[in-house]
């Protein structure tokens, strides 16, 4: 049966396929909405990468990409380098500095990363942008978001969606109303619309994104240390008030720091001639 | 244990990262040392709740001036109160509670950075027109993995094997 809806599903994910019967296509995306929110659904690579485009092509209609090519190929070696100690390099890594003062990163399902200018100007070296970095990238190994977005306390978001997606986006723009061709891109910028990607996290998963960042920071060479540089430096900030800002979204940096202090003594035995990388980051950076 | 004294020894030798006269306390009774090594001489015993001014950071170990003296602590031994703003703006905590809840709209001016980069709200995401060319020139600029390998070199990044702590099994 699952398999069936899925078929559904792909069938309206074709590009250039025309939707007629608008009553059929609408069943379908409840359907298909009740069965990606069943906890038990494994997101295959494909559906996965499609929701992170949705919700990557939605979060940068609200920060643009910040212009400065330099800034943005810098930021995809250094979080390409960092994957590749994944665990899941074969994910399409991509990673943008967003334009906004807001201090925060976000991860999006299938290895997209964005990262405002608002906390990369406050870094002070490449190992503490490879630590911010590598949080992202463990959420992203841990499948985190898909989780959050499958646990229970979403499912009237998701039925909702289901509706949202056939009414909407597909009965009334056509079955492709921003160019992703593709259903999963959609649902991504759905889940986006209804708030469901900006929850917070359980605390859990961050103290476990920490731990995971640290440790693929230290196998690509960079100074374990990087992240508890970028944690004491959210302590001295204050919220901007948006709901957006780290500190909005995630548990307070000393609590973080206490989770990772008993931890950092293991990882530090493991690494030889580890790396801050001041020189490079502050040439493409700028200075503080 | 040689190994740790090893890697200790290693992450001494790291560069310091200079910072700007940073003000912190210490969040427990704590050894100011001489050197950036738990082995090192012990210049003074600061108790908890001890006012230190920052000077470099690097590895495991802060630099700073305490008691007249300046030496090294153990980087979780500090906590460092809040008194940077994320961005111009006024936020209170109530505020950004109130914001996160989805209410307590902030107007524009208040989330005007000095920097003339608006902040960004939860209600400026969900409201936003999604902008498929901007993810596609984002891709544009993803990095291979030859490139990366590259860019490693260049820094001297070296690799090396730490077990994933989440797994079961790891050490």
């Amino acid at each position: 049966m699952k398999k069936l809806l899925l078929a559904g599903l792909l069938a309206l994910a074709v590009p250039g396929a025309q939707a007629i019967d608008f009553g059929s296509i609408l069943n379908k995306a409840i359907d298909t909405g009740r069965q990606l929110q069943d906890a038990n659904h494994e997101f295959t690579q494909d559906e996965e990468i499609a929701l992170g485009d949705g919700l990557a092509a939605g979060f940068l209609g609200a920060a643009p990409l910040r212009k400065d090519a330099e800034l943005q190929r810098y930021v995809n070696r250094v979080g390409k380098w960092l994957a590749l100690h994944s665990g899941r390099a074969d994910l399409p890594w991509t990673f943008g500095v967003v334009d906004t003062e807001t201090v925060n990163a976000f991860a999006m399902p299938g290895g997209t990363v964005l990262i405002t200018y608002g906390l990369v100007r406050r870094l002070n070296s490449e190992s503490e942008l490879a630590g911010a970095l590598a949080h992202e990238i463990a959420h992203v190994v841990k499948k985190h978001q898909l989780q959050a977005i499958q646990s229970d306390k979403n499912s009237q978001a998701w039925a909702e969606l289901g509706k949202g997606l056939a009414s909407d986006a597909i009965a009334r723009r056509g079955n492709d109303p921003v160019g992703l061709k593709n259903w999963g891109a959609n649902a991504g910028v759905e889940l986006l619309k209804n708030g469901v990607f900006l929850r917070p996290l359980d605390r859990s998963m961050e103290y476990e994104a920490d731990k995971l960042g640290v440790v693929i920071a230290a196998r690509s060479g960079y100074d374990p240390y990087g992240l508890v540089a970028v944690l004491e430096m959210l302590a001295q900030t204050k919220s901007d008030g948006s709901g957006l800002s780290v500190l909005d979204t995630h548990p307070a940096p000393a609590d973080r720091l206490a989770e990772l202090e008993p931890f950092m003594p293991a990882v530090e035995r493991e690494v030889s001639h580890p790396q801050q990388v001041e020189a490079r980051f502050r040439k493409i950076v700028g200075a503080p | 244990m040689r190994y740790r004294a090893l890697a200790i020894l290693l992450l001494a030798a790291l560069a310091w990262v200079a910072r700007a006269d940073e003000q912190a306390f210490t969040n427990r009774a704590t050894d100011l040392k001489e050197r950036a090594a738990p082995d090192s001489a012990t210049l003074a015993s600061l108790p908890d709740n001890t006012s230190v001014k920052v000077i470099a950071r690097g590895g495991g170990w802060t630099h700073v001036e305490a008691a007249g003296k300046s030496g090294w602590v153990n980087v979780f031994h500090l906590r460092f109160p809040a008194t940077v703003e994320g961005s111009s703006s006024s936020g209170s905590g109530l505020a950004s509670l109130g914001s996160a809840l989805g209410f307590g709209a902030r107007t524009d001016q208040a989330r005007l950075a000095t920097t003339g980069i608006r902040g960004l709200s939860t209600e400026d995401v969900k409201n936003a027109n999604p902008d498929p060319e901007a993810l596609a020139r984002m891709q544009s600029y993803r990095a291979d993995k030859p490139a990366a390998q590259r860019f490693a070199r260049e820094a001297k990044l070296a690799e090396a094997h730490v077990d994933d702590p989440t797994k079961a099994g790891a050490k």
